[in-house]
């Protein structure tokens, strides 16, 4: 009598539906299609965005050249894009892992607050106090890449132990991850020389800036890691299998590996990622945790991977792009009367049009080979 | 009004990618008040004649008459009101819902969602019409097999066909529920239906059908003979061909007696405990119907799957289970019979493919990997755009030598090859099963899974026939007609 039994398979495949669509791209894989269409997307998005803008009284060829100088026009400008991009470009590289295998996690968040809250707590109450301050750094990185493992690696444990769905389970830690903030900052890490609910300031595990710049070191790891994830997948053998349980996971299970073991790496890789994310923007911006820290980026890196097409330089570009529509637009803002939901709206519209447009090359492909 | 015949097939012939036509000129005529069996190998086309019967496929060339009228448009629905029914070997009922809403949603009686009693009511109407009880609140997943397959019939019944056709109905069944699905099949011909059993159990041939049709790969080798015109053994050798067997193209050594793979007892699902040796340098031929017990026995050998009391040894080791890198250590060469499924990963390319189980932790760039998987490819002659191309972009044949190419690679101790030949054209075919046996004469120990049992002779130093689970042994000379009856479940007559 054995307690273990099989996971599924339907189970699995069922959540493919409309993320696994989403992410098919381009129906002729061409690199035309891949490009063209985030940029016809953006594009679009911007026009009715413009539409929406005019509406408001707002002329919105001056709007955009605000958002374009917001950005360019000020060193600012560059270093908060940069700064917002980092953890999109943790977040999203380990979403682009994960997917790739057709493990559809939306767990980013919650593993992004595990990350930042551990490498707080080890920094601020720590066992170690005292620590010289590289030391501190790199412990503290460490834990959070652990916290943010761990915190993804039960999703895979449910699944595995209970056939429990990736997508559910996957969400609603996040739900768990955010009241568990909710409490650190009260009570369990809690400032005690401070009136409001927030933790101790990192301090020493804080992350120095660049040299020369206002962009802290975690800038310089997201740029690291993009190659590294790129080697990752194409050079090792976790990445062959990343590859062939995205394919297909029966193939795997017949000649390479058990695909609920591979599965759980993959989730520990992307919550590893997205822990790094959490505890570098503690380190590197908010300096203390505090109830307001958890702004959605686990969410935002989805698209952020969506565009990218789940390849690291997509990711890249993708991320700061979309960082840059946030800082221009911030400062458009301060200078034209424009609703401050406008830049969400543009988001939105850009991953509405992105899929449209994947869809709409799809179909036509087959018109074409159906005639 | 019931003067014309139910249906009449004429000529039709059905060709699925480069391989042998699926349909070879069929001609087939239903009557009404009939039980016909079709009887066939697995791949004869038995299930691709009947799918074009029921519109969800197809004929390349040949005509459909229905009651009367040729058929122009082969889809389920146009063939559903002309009074065709299929009950598919797979179940199509929604497993949530509960039989009176899987037959509500069938044939929809107005827009609205119909109440609770009322469609237990028509199910209890029709249930005890027909007499195929079925429990009509309760969601279908929680019924019996039986209890499905009694359903599914009914959802037939409810849109009044006039010619039900049963693919395999009694494979799922046990012998009781199979009796009494025979004797309602019996009353509905009697009411002036035709109904049609596709079926492997000439007992069942036997027990209720007036006519019988026998399909061999493609071609009707027995058009609608009554039943008392035969016995088992006749049909059993119309079933399986009376063709002599080519001779063997490779000469081996006899075997050497090292035993390579060890059953002690070994069972798994349908499979009954199972004592196998095969030595190295013989083929073990394993011939059998689809669901009893060769699945099993293909993902023991395979180390898919554990046996669940028993053994299974390679070389004297146990066979590492769902530790697919060690089975290649051991040089245990899998080919599965669903070469998609198992053995290939579609979008990935050709030198991938090769990689599956082998290869270094730290990978070669791409263009190197790709210059790599040349020699072989070459050696086994895929035909593809380049070592770049993606392996779903095969043909069927190339798809199999790109999977051989990568199991057969270094020496193989085993070979697990489940159908290898399958749906493949003729030459392909010779290449694989030439490369194969080369592969015993050079000391591997074979086990083959076939669906032919020509293919079967031709290669195998032994036998074993598996039905029900139960293996029966076969040396050479094989006696056809005997086999064909152990196939076929009557191993006891």
């Amino acid at each position: 009598m054995t307690l273990t039994r099989d996971p599924a398979p339907a189970g699995q495949q069922a959540p493919d539906g409309l993320v696994g669509k989403a992410l098919r791209g381009p129906a002729d894989r061409s690199p035309l299609g891949l490009v063209a269409v985030p940029l016809l997307a953006l594009l679009g998005a911007l026009v009715v965005g413009g539409v929406l803008m005019a509406v408001e009284g707002v002329a919105p060829l001056s709007a955009y050249g605000e958002v374009v100088r917001g950005v360019f026009g000020r060193t600012r400008g560059l270093v908060d894009t940069a700064v917002i991009a980092t953890p999109l470009v943790l977040l999203a590289l380990g979403i682009t892992v994960a997917y790739r295998a057709r493990v559809f996690t939306i767990g980013a968040e919650g593993q992004y607050i595990a990350g930042a809250l551990a490498g707080t707590a080890w920094a601020t109450v720590g066992p170690l106090p005292g620590l010289p301050a590289p030391v501190l750094v790199v412990s503290s990185l460490a834990v959070a890449v652990l916290a943010g493992a761990a915190w993804s690696g039960v999703t895979a444990w449910l699944q595995s132990r209970f056939g429990a769905s990736v997508v559910i389970t996957s969400l609603l830690l996040n739900y768990v991850a955010a009241a568990v903030l909710a409490w650190a900052v009260r009570v369990g890490m809690r400032d005690p020389g401070s009136f409001t609910p927030q933790s101790r300031q990192v301090g020493d595990a804080a992350l120095p800036d660049l040299p020369g710049t206002a962009i802290h070191l975690g800038f310089l790891f997201a740029l690291l890691a993009v190659p590294t994830v790129a080697a990752v997948l194409r050079r090792t053998r976790f990445g062959f299998r990343v590859e062939v349980l995205g394919a297909n996971p029966d193939v795997l299970a017949a000649t390479e590996a058990r695909p609920s073991r591979t599965r759980l790496w993959v989730l520990a890789v992307a919550g590893a990622l997205a822990g790094l994310a959490g505890f570098v923007e503690v380190a590197g911006v908010t300096g203390r945790m505090t109830q307001a820290f958890a702004v959605g980026y686990g969410f935002t890196a989805i698209i952020v991977a969506l565009l990218g097409r789940l390849r690291p330089l997509g990711v890249l570009a993708a991320a700061l792009v979309m960082a840059g529509i946030t800082v221009g637009f911030d400062e458009a803002e301060r200078v034209f009367v424009i609703p401050s939901a406008t830049v969400g709206v543009i988001q939105a519209l850009i991953v509405v049009f992105f899929v449209t447009g994947d869809a709409l090359s799809r179909r036509r492909l087959r018109r074409r080979e159906g005639a | 009004m019931t003067s014309a015949p139910p249906a009449v097939v004429t000529g039709v012939r059905r060709r699925f990618g480069a391989g042998p036509p699926a349909l070879d000129g069929v001609d087939l005529e239903l009557r009404a008040g009939e039980v016909h069996a079709v009887l066939g190998e697995n791949g004869a086309g038995k299930t691709t004649l009947m799918r074009i019967l029921a519109g969800l496929d197809e004929p390349d060339e040949g005509s459909v008459v229905v009651a009367g009228e040729p058929v122009t448009e082969f889809t389920p629905r146009a063939l559903r009101e002309r009074g065709v029914a299929m009950v598919q070997q797979h179940f199509t009922l929604v497993p949530t819902l509960t039989a009176g809403e899987n037959l509500a949603l069938a044939r929809p009686e107005g827009r609205l969602r119909p109440g609770a009693r009322r469609v237990r009511r028509r199910v209890e109407a029709l249930a005890q019409r027909y007499g195929l009880p079925v429990r009509a609140d309760v969601p279908v997943d929680r019924l019996s097999v039986g209890e499905q397959q009694r359903l599914e019939i009914l959802r037939a019944l409810d849109a009044d066909a006039r010619l039900l056709i049963l693919d395999e109905p009694t494979a799922v069944l046990v012998d009781a529920e199979a009796e009494a699905l025979l004797a309602v099949c019996r009353a509905l011909a009697a009411e002036g239906r035709a109904v049609v059993i596709i079926t492997h159990r000439l007992a069942e041939v036997f027990a209720g059908c007036d006519r019988v049709t026998v399909l061999r790969r493609g071609a009707v080798v027995c058009a609608g003979e009554p039943v008392s015109a035969h016995d088992r053994t006749s049909l059993a050798t119309l079933m399986v061909g009376a063709v002599p067997a080519p001779p063997l193209s490779i000469e081996r050594p006899a075997r050497s007696g090292v035993i390579r793979i060890a059953l002690d007892g070994a069972a798994r699902g349908r499979l009954r405990p199972l004592d196998l040796e095969v030595h190295a340098g013989e083929v073990l031929g394993v011939a059998g119907v689809d669901g009893n017990g060769q699945a099993e026995l293909e993902d023991l050998l395979a180390g898919i799957a554990a046996p669940q009391q028993g053994t299974v040894c390679v070389e004297g080791t146990e066979m590492p289970v769902g530790a697919p890198r060690e089975r290649v250590g051991k040089r245990v060469a899998y080919v599965p019979a669903d070469r998609y499924r198992r053995a290939l990963a579609g979008p990935l390319s050709l030198a991938d493919n090769l990689e599956l189980g082998r290869g270094p932790s730290r990978r070669a760039p791409r263009g190197r990997r790709e210059e790599q998987a040349v020699p072989a490819l070459a050696a086994w002659d895929v035909r593809a755009a380049g070592p770049g191309a993606s392996a779903a972009s095969l043909s069927g044949g190339n798809a199999q030598k790109l999977v051989l190419a990568r199991e057969l690679g270094v020496g193989p101790a085993v070979v697990v090859a489940a159908q290898p030949t399958r749906g493949l054209d003729p030459e392909a075919a010779r290449m694989i099963t030439e490369r194969i046996l080369a592969a015993a004469a050079d000391g591997a120990a074979v086990v083959w899974f076939g669906a032919e049992l020509d293919e079967l002779f031709a290669v195998a130093d032994r036998l074993v026939v598996l039905a029900d689970g139960i293996a029966t042994p076969f040396e050479p000379p094989y006696d056809r007609a005997a086999v064909g009856m152990a196939m076929a479940g009557g191993a006891g007559a």
